[in-house]
């Protein structure tokens, strides 16, 4: 289902301290990454509640991107551990209702890693633009359009 | 029968309990309900038998607790699985129940028809022993019974064949029906917060519409705030009026704790809870 | 009164030409659960002997999620938006009499202040098809609430089964007329008698209580003791307002369309949940379980009366048939210490 015009929109859940910080890095690096992820920036992976995965797809994301410091890495202990025991969950749920591992990814990049984010956000990009748009969710989103503007 | 009221009656009389949660016929049927005794004429209304489908644990954290004495409770093995699960997740503390347990030949899935093989409830299936332990009594006898087809276990297995597109769909179709009464939350005995993410409106991360994509959200997160956490006892989905077919979420969630952390949550009362724990070793194959 | 005949083959004939026409048309589902949108003759379920669904048909005219309006930001300004509006000819088929009495009794409270332009649109544009019902169990009593297993309160065209799968058909209404007339080559003109009604074969529900010493027992009672009983394991699900056919409760809130843009909605509440009542103070005058089925007894069997004459229940059952701890209403209203 390649698509090759279709940009995707890719949400990336980070944590702070090491994913943000890496990401950052990369700008200042001056590393070149496509265009198509939205950062949004978290205390740590232990506070993205799953919820926010499914805003991201209620707002119109075709992937998301989770990712945060590298296990003995948190800045708080253990939000990594604790996040990587929900998403082994999370991932499988969704993979049931029909959002496939395709669309939904997860690293750990540290703050020193601005190359490995870049790689990581490129291939995420990559795969989701291959997989296409997420018209599942574009469909049940629909209900929420305005409808044809009729003044009042 | 009689044996239950005797026990259900001292513990009143003695106070060990304040009141029995159990189940009392509903007149002029074979059917039985929840039924919660207070005296002594009130627990010679209380029955057991296989048309006790409820799970009853659901009233341990709804009800009033009382002031002086335990809450009584009547629990065949899969109730004491959710009580179990309630201790272990700090709900309720041991001395404040009072556990009669009963021994099950298992449950009709229809009350209206008699317990057979084909009107096994789903749960009595995945039964592992019709034995309640770690109880203050235990009455009755555990008969053995005949399993039936594990219907929801070949449904996941087909829906795990198809495509996320095709998966997607049959979700669409099902949430689609879903009417946001919040049933499967209600009978939940392990959905007991004092305020469901559903009912948080600052933000408001659920929408409240009954629109299939604020369904999905619900349907989702509720499956999700039950994993590792589930006991199948089957309540969700026998409470939707919907006919939402909800044990497949649950199931997969409760096969993962299996498959990942072979873990049963329920099972010991002091077993860390599966999700509020965490080991160094979990898979990270899935984590670039 | 007009009669005519029809048969389920003509029936699904209607189906297809209605489809044709665009309208919209509604069925119950083979499963029983609920009615259902369907655009193919062979998913029309008409059938006198079936059990009520276990949703009834009220979300076609008083739906569980309906916009009231969309807003949009512009630079300072908010533009407000109305939703498409309610347009499509309607037409529900086999409405037992309990399910199609529902709409008028909830007709009284959509134009007793605001008329509820939505509800009056859709119930407009609504031709209801109903039928004589079969069927009995220990959970109904429309004859309880004045109403009988052949009331034609609320249907526009009603359905008597009559022998070898044919139908007799009357006109109740001038819409069920109109609606006849032109569908001539689906119902046949009879004379009354022509076809003979198949009898019941289900005896009808017995009269389980009086609505009037109800009501009179209602009015000096609220504090009574009976109510702490009553509603004792009720586990606060709102299951038994939703499938009912005439809880009318909704809620209205804001939501995210877009960054910039949002909708207004309605959907439906219930007085079952502890928080339909609760203040911002947190302070909950409902507090306990007891004291919301009591507000939903009394809502149906002495609030409506005062306000609208009218009983809120059609006797349906299907509150009681669902609750997953069965707590069964006319039970509990026919056990009132009266
Ligand atoms: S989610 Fe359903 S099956 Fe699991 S414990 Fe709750 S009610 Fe029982
Ligand atoms: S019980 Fe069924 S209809 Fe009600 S909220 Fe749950 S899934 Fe939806
Ligand atoms: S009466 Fe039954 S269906 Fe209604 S809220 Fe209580 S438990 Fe739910
Ligand atoms: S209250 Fe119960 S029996 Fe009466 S109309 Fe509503 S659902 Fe039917
Ligand atoms: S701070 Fe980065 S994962 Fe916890």
């Amino acid at each position: 289902m390649a698509n090759e015009n279709f940009e995707p929109k890719i949400t990336c859940f980070v944590c702070n301290w090491c994913t943000y910080t890496g990401a950052d890095l990369a700008g200042t690096s001056r590393l070149k990454q496509q265009p198509n992820a939205r950062l949004i920036r978290v205390p740590c992976t232990g506070r993205i509640d799953p919820v926010f995965l499914i805003k991201a797809f209620e707002t119109g994301a075709d992937g998301v991107l989770v990712s945060g410091c590298h296990p003995a890495d948190c800045h708080y202990n253990t939000g990594n551990y604790h996040a990587r025991r929900r998403w082994i969950f999370f991932r499988e749920l969704l993979n049931t209702v029909g959002i496939p591992e395709s669309r939904v990814h997860f690293s750990w990049v540290s703050a020193s890693e601005g190359k490995k984010w870049v790689d990581v956000v490129n291939g995420v990009i990559d795969k989701v633009r291959q997989e296409g748009p997420f018209e599942g969710y574009k469909k049940i989103n629909n209900e929420f359009a305005l409808p044809e503007e009729v003044e009042v | 029968m009689e044996a239950l009221q005797k026990i259900a009656k001292e513990a009143l009389a003695s106070k060990e309990a304040a009141f029995i949660i159990g189940y009392a016929r509903v007149p002029g049927s074979q059917k039985t309900r929840p039924f919660i005794a207070r005296d002594e004429a009130e627990a010679g209304q209380l029955v057991f038998d296989e048309y006790c489908q409820n799970n009853l644990a659901v009233y341990l954290t709804r009800i009033a607790r009382p002031k002086e004495g335990k809450m009584g409770i009547v629990a065949k093995s899969c109730d004491v699985r959710a009580i179990v699960a309630l201790l272990q997740e700090n709900q309720i503390k041991r001395n404040e129940v009072y556990i009669i347990g009963v021994n099950c030949s298992g449950v009709v899935e229809d009350p209206a028809q008699p317990l057979s093989k084909e009107n096994l409830a789903g749960k009595c299936n995945m039964c592992q022993a019709p034995q309640p332990a770690g109880t203050d009594t235990v009455v009755g006898e555990a008969k053995p019974y005949e399993r039936a087809d594990d219907k929801v276990g070949k449904l996941l297995a087909q829906l795990d064949s198809l495509s996320p597109q095709e998966r997607f769909a049959f979700w669409e179709a099902e949430f689609e029906k879903c009417v946001k009464c919040y049933a499967c939350r209600q009978a939940c005995p392990l959905c007991y917060c004092e305020q469901c993410i559903a009912d948080k409106s600052q933000p408001r991360w659920i929408e409240s519409s009954a629109s299939v994509r604020g369904n999905f959200a619900w349907n989702m997160i509720r499956a999700f705030h039950l994993a590792g956490r589930c006991i199948g006892c089957g309540e969700c989905s026998r409470a939707c009026p919907a006919d939402i077919p909800l044990m497949l979420l649950n199931r997969k969630m409760g096969m993962i704790a299996m498959k990942e952390f072979n873990y049963r949550h329920g099972s010991n009362m002091d077993d860390p809870t599966l999700v509020g724990s965490y080991n160094n070793s979990d898979r990270n194959d899935f984590i670039m | 009164m007009n009669y005519y005949i029809t048969t389920d083959e003509k029936l699904r004939e209607l189906v297809r030409t209605l489809a044709e026409q665009k309208w919209n048309i509604i069925s119950a589902d083979k499963q029983g659960t609920r009615f259902m949108y369907i655009n193919d003759g062979k998913d029309l379920t008409v059938d006198a002997k079936a059990r009520p669904t276990k949703v009834s048909a009220k979300q076609f005219v008083f739906p569980k999620s309906e916009p009231l309006f969309f807003f949009k930001k512009e630079h300072d300004d908010l533009k407000l938006i109305d939703p498409q509006a309610v347009q499509q000819k309607t037409v529900l088929f086999g409405a037992k009499p309990c399910d199609a009495a529902g709409l008028p009794i909830m007709e009284k409270l959509f134009n007793w202040d605001y008329k509820d332009e939505f509800f009056n649109k859709r119930v407009e544009n609504t031709v209801v098809i109903g039928m004589a019902c079969d069927y009995t169990d220990e959970y109904c009593f429309c004859t309880s609430v004045g109403l009988a297993p052949d009331s034609e309160k609320g249907s526009d065209v009603f359905l008597v089964p009559g022998a070898d799968n044919h139908y007799v058909v009357k006109e109740v209404t001038p819409k069920g007329a109109a609606f006849i007339a032109e569908f001539k080559a689906i119902f046949s003109e009879a004379a009354q008698g022509d076809i003979k009604a198949v009898s019941r074969t289900q005896p009808a529900p017995e009269k389980k209580f009086n609505v009037d010493e109800v009501k009179n027992w209602l009015d000096g009672h609220f504090e009574s003791e009976y109510w702490s009983k009553a509603g004792e394991t009720c586990l606060g699900c709102a299951q038994c307002a939703f499938v009912c056919p005439v809880c009318h409760c909704f809620d209205i809130v804001d939501e995210n369309c877009a960054a910039d843009c949002g909708r207004r909605v309605k959907n439906w509440d219930a007085c079952q949940f502890g928080l339909f009542t609760k203040h911002a103070s947190g302070h909950n005058p409902r507090e306990t379980q007891p004291d919301r089925y009591r507000q939903r007894v009394s809502h149906k069997f002495k609030y409506y009366q005062d306000k609208f004459g009218e009983t809120l229940c059609t006797g349906c059952g299907r509150c009681s048939r669902n609750c997953a701890v069965g707590i069964d209403i006319a039970e509990i209203v026919a056990n009132i210490p009266m």
